[in-house]
């Protein structure tokens, strides 16, 4: 890749970042799209977490112990099985999503965990017939998504798994996405 | 806004840019959802707050999600609308509570419309709502697509259609009665059967106890699409419903240049003109005695005129204006603070009104609730999307449906 990226564009809403880079540089700019999941959120759904975990791991087991042990014994088991859930909560929590479109080439759809763990997926450019977005609806509450038909399979392919921007955020992931695509029709 | 069917679930947009939202909540009943009464707040507060709507409009007495969806709405400070379709009784069970639920929605509606005046007067009666608030628009008829049919059938043979839900409500016990009468009487009539339902097997047996099977057909279930062609092969059009707010049916049949005989229950009168319909009690030896003097005043009859005269009478337009009409008034009424809305749920009864209060005083806990979980800010409104290209496709994953198109205005 050749020089640094430029911020293109930044746009901030309550729970989500959206960040936009454009990667200058032979052979062509390389367009990436981010979604972050703030970070007082995501802080204030950990502590939550923990604080639940906390109570739900040390209730039975302060009934339990009550007659043999004290407290002191009991408190850093609970703070141990705590620590462990939030462990593995944080494998599941997403810190970011990004789309990064490699013009001529593909798409790869990167998901970030906060425990750094990456898992990246990559659509080659000719498979993808449209991004489209939907309008998804669950017995509770309706939703955008945005989701990339693929040619030769019947399920779409959800870009964002795990977050749920809002749909402005969406919109100009779904332009670049629908532009690199008509370019390499023509 | 209604519940998923089957497979189709999801947002979908019909012609004419109506948009349409298949909750995917399962019907259990008769085409009805679970009375969950708290269940659907969430999604009925997001759908109302995304599409910006102003007025929310329920059909149907025995619907659970409208009663759900109107009370949620009026918690909400929306203007509700309510039109009912059917006349109930009074005196059984069923219809005890049918009621009472009615009045506890009609409690606080800002407007109702009923489909005929015999409707408005049952409605009232039931629901103990005030007459001024009552509005009387009759449905109508597509002219359009039921027309007459092309040449003028013979006199010779004399064939007489029913097309209804072979079911109590309907008189269908009544057609057993009456048609081996009419077969007897006159040898040159014969009659068509369209529908199905648990009276089917009667009127089948029927058919074998008389002999009947080349004077009656029997044809199932006839698809809407195909009613008209089944109608024109006929020349009186039978109705023997027992109970009937409007009826729809015997204005496709009037449109299609049939003359009508029917039972003179509910709101029947109000429908045809008098020369287009013959009335009898739902008395098999009286219907039996109106098919006869249909059958005489038959060759005075022209499709064609009768087909003109319905095309003036009734129009989805004049409909569509006269609930535009009623719109406007609804959203021109105050709205109410709680405390006074609570009230009028105290004179629905002794017992029943605290419960309406302690029902409607929790929604609006619930409410507040989550409007501190998710805030009204944070529900996106839906852009205005001009629909350029326009692909649909129901795919296996059961929550979704999309378009594709272009949106030109998210600011």
């Amino acid at each position: 890749m050749g020089e640094s990226s430029a911020a293109a564009d930044a746009y901030e809403n309550g729970r989500y970042k959206y960040i936009h880079d454009i990667h200058k540089g032979p052979p062509e700019a390389i367009d990436v799209h981010h979604i972050v999941l703030q970070r007082s959120s995501q802080k204030k759904l950990l502590i939550f977490c923990f604080l639940t975990l906390l109570l739900f791991a040390s209730s039975p087991f302060f009934f339990f112990f009550l007659q043999q042990l004290n407290l002191l014994t009991t408190l850093p088991w609970s703070l141990l099985l705590g620590g462990l859930f939030v462990r593995l909560l944080s494998q599941k929590l997403v810190k970011k999503e990004s789309v990064i479109i490699l013009p001529a080439f593909g798409v790869q759809l990167e998901t970030q965990y906060g425990s750094g763990r990456t898992i990246r997926r990559f659509v080659p450019i000719n498979k993808i017939l449209k991004p489209v977005l939907n309008e998804c609806v669950t017995p509770v509450t309706c939703y955008w998504s945005l989701a990339l038909i693929i040619r030769g399979e019947e399920e779409l392919m959800l870009v964002f798994k795990e977050l749920y921007p809002p749909v402005k955020m969406l919109v100009p992931i779904w332009k670049a996405v629908c532009a690199a695509i008509d370019v390499e029709e023509t | 806004m209604t519940h998923a069917y089957n497979n189709r679930s999801g947002v979908r947009y019909m012609t004419g840019g109506l948009k349409v939202y298949y909750v995917p909540w399962k019907p259990f009943l008769m085409q009805n959802t679970l009375p969950t009464f708290y269940g659907t707040l969430p999604i009925i507060r997001t759908i109302l707050i995304r599409e910006k709507i102003s007025v929310v409009h329920g059909h149907q007495a025995f619907s659970t999600l409208c009663h759900e969806a109107l009370m949620h709405a009026r918690t909400m400070g929306y203007k509700v609308v309510f039109t009912d379709h059917s006349l109930y009784g009074f005196a059984d069970v069923g219809s005890v509570h049918m009621n009472k639920v009615l009045q506890f929605t009609l409690a606080d509606v800002t407007q109702a419309i009923c489909v005929s005046h015999t409707s408005k007067e049952n409605t009232v009666l039931r629901s103990g709502l005030p007459p001024e608030k009552v509005y009387v628009i009759p449905n109508a008829v597509d002219t359009a697509m039921f027309k007459p049919a092309p040449e003028r059938l013979s006199n010779n043979e004399i064939v007489i259609v029913v097309i209804s839900r072979l079911v109590y409500r309907k008189g269908a016990d009544l057609l057993v009665e009456v048609i081996p009468e009419v077969c007897r009487l006159h040898p040159n009539v014969r009659f068509v059967i369209g529908g199905d339902g648990p009276k089917r097997v009667r009127l089948e047996e029927m058919r074998e106890k008389h002999s009947l099977q080349d004077r009656v057909d029997m044809l199932g279930a006839v698809p809407h699409a195909n009613v008209r062609s089944v109608l024109i092969t006929g020349h009186i059009f039978l109705n023997s419903s027992l109970t009937e707010a409007f009826c729809i049916a015997i204005l496709e049949a009037a449109s299609c240049g049939l003359l009508t005989v029917s039972t003179c229950v509910g709101g029947v009168p109000e429908v045809l003109p008098d020369d287009m319909i013959v009335l009898a009690e739902p008395d098999p030896s009286d219907m039996v005695q109106a098919i006869t003097k249909a059958i005489n005043i038959l060759p005075q009859i022209d499709p064609e005129t009768m087909h003109l005269r319905m095309k003036k009478l009734y129009s989805w337009h004049d409909v569509a204006r006269r609930t535009e009409t009623v719109y406007d008034r609804a959203l021109r009424c105050s709205s109410q603070p709680l405390l006074e809305r609570l009230s009028r749920y105290l004179t629905c009864g002794a017992w029943a009104g605290k419960l309406f209060c302690l029902v409607m005083l929790i929604d609006c806990i619930l409410w507040q609730f989550l409007q501190l979980w998710q805030p009204d800010r944070d529900i996106e409104v839906v852009a205005d999307a001009t629909l350029t290209s326009f692909l649909h496709e129901e795919m296996s994953r059961d929550s979704f449906f999309f378009f594709s198109g272009t949106i030109d205005d998210i600011s």
